[in-house]
């Protein structure tokens, strides 16, 4: 819990130390399109299923030519139904259920990216985020569930490539992949880690 | 820039509930079979095969909010009797008259639980002379008084539950009809006479030690 008050105050520091920055680097807005895919064993042992329900959205403000810090908040949606099954529920009592699986994970991150190339029609560009993950984690069997929310933390490694719509735009397209470290450690279940990939946007806001 | 920091700070976690909200519900990928559970329980000190006869009986009990509110016997019910007495003649135990002294007696109840549900519309009285001028109604310069603030509605869930009664062995238990096995089927169309036999039929097959 300490630790997530420490973040919460470092993404607030981010926040305004970035939006002091704004004043002499022109503000960056991202958003991408995400699907992400379990990656543990412990995610895959509640949904395999890829979350197909998914963006990132943030703003990133050039810090030097080729360096953004930023904040990006992202949603992702993952459901599985399990066919009916009888489950233990202790000794002498067992329950027979449709289970159905509806996780989903919100990071909000302060980021990093550093962008390789600055000139071409590629560049390569690689990131990092470190933030807070919120969890809503609902379990039905049957129709009858019982939703917990989590606040855990979150974090985030990044490999892609920006592609300029024209030599003099700023706009880029936004395409690439990322692995998202999500420790859970409730129910058994250590972690949600997942990796994903994203297509999306990245526009100058002047 | 303090716009930019009040929607940092204040817009995300109104996104995360917003988004939250569009979560695909998993509710609406469930047909009524899917929805139902089915529940047993069993004293695991029991020996099954020692039993030998049962009876079953002649009607569904209604039991509403752990009151006794009646008997009946309606299509759903002569299915889950039929049913419940087909079930334990496969398995080996012998149907009997009540009055012959049954090993075992089954008891099948329809369980209803109610609850209240508030909601309130606190600001709804606070702006009622905007919606009704009182000069509508010849009263000029007139206020509103707030008779009530809290709506109030009742939901009504229910499930059929059947309980195995230890009677051979009544005295030897101190004199009291132990449960030593008891079923609970829950959710959509559970009162439906056309899924009885289906939720006698769960709750049985999960029960395999259940047997002559």
């Amino acid at each position: 819990m300490q630790s997530i008050r420490k973040l919460t105050l470092a993404l607030t520091l981010v926040a305004i130390t970035a939006t002091g920055a704004m004043a002499q680097h022109s503000l960056e807005f991202n958003f991408a399109y995400n699907v992400n895919f379990p990656a543990s064993a412990d995610f895959k042992d509640l949904v395999n299923k890829p979350a197909y329900k998914g963006f990132t959205a943030g703003f990133a403000w050039p810090v030097m030519e080729q360096l953004r810090i930023g904040l990006s908040f992202g949603y992702n949606d993952y459901y599985q139904k399990y066919p009916r099954q009888v489950y233990s529920n202790g000794p002498g009592s067992d329950i027979s259920a449709v289970l159905s699986n509806s996780i989903q994970q919100m990071p909000l991150l302060a980021t990093v990216d550093y962008t390789i190339l600055k000139e071409g029609f590629v560049r390569p560009y690689v990131g990092a985020g470190i933030g807070i993950n919120f969890i809503s984690f609902d379990q039905y069997l049957g129709e009858f569930d019982n939703p917990v929310n989590f606040t855990k933390l979150a974090a985030r490694g990044e490999l892609g490539i920006l592609i300029p719509l024209s030599n003099y735009s700023a706009t880029a397209l936004r395409i690439g992949g990322s692995y998202n470290y999500a420790p859970f450690k409730e129910y058994g279940f250590k972690n949600l880690n997942n990796w994903g990939v994203h297509a999306g946007i990245s526009v100058p806001l002047h | 820039m303090d716009r930019l920091k009040r929607l940092l700070l204040i817009g995300a976690p109104l996104l995360m509930l917003f988004f939250d909200s569009c979560k695909k519900d998993p509710l609406n990928n469930l047909t009524n079979e899917e929805s139902r559970i089915y529940i047993t329980n069993y004293d695991t000190t029991a020996n099954f095969s020692a039993y030998t006869t049962f009876s079953v009986t002649d009607s569904v009990t209604i039991v509403q909010d752990n009151q006794f509110a009646g008997r009946s016997y309606d299509a759903y019910d002569a299915n889950i009797i039929n049913a419940v007495t087909q079930t334990m003649t496969q398995r080996g135990y012998q149907l009997v008259n009540k009055s012959a002294s049954p090993d075992l007696a089954v008891n099948i109840s329809r369980v209803y639980s109610s609850s209240t549900v508030l909601f309130s519309y606190a600001d709804y009285w606070d702006y009622y002379g905007s919606y009704y001028d009182p000069y509508y109604w010849g009263y000029p310069g007139y206020g509103y008084y707030d008779p009530y603030a809290v709506g109030a509605y009742t939901v009504n869930s229910g499930g059929l539950e059947i309980d195995l009664l230890d009677l051979r062995n009544a005295s030897a238990n101190g004199n009291k009809l132990v449960g030593i096995w008891t079923g609970l089927a829950r959710g959509e169309q559970v009162f439906s006479s056309n899924n009885a036999s289906g939720e006698v039929s769960l709750l049985f097959s999960q029960s395999a030690y259940l047997k002559k």
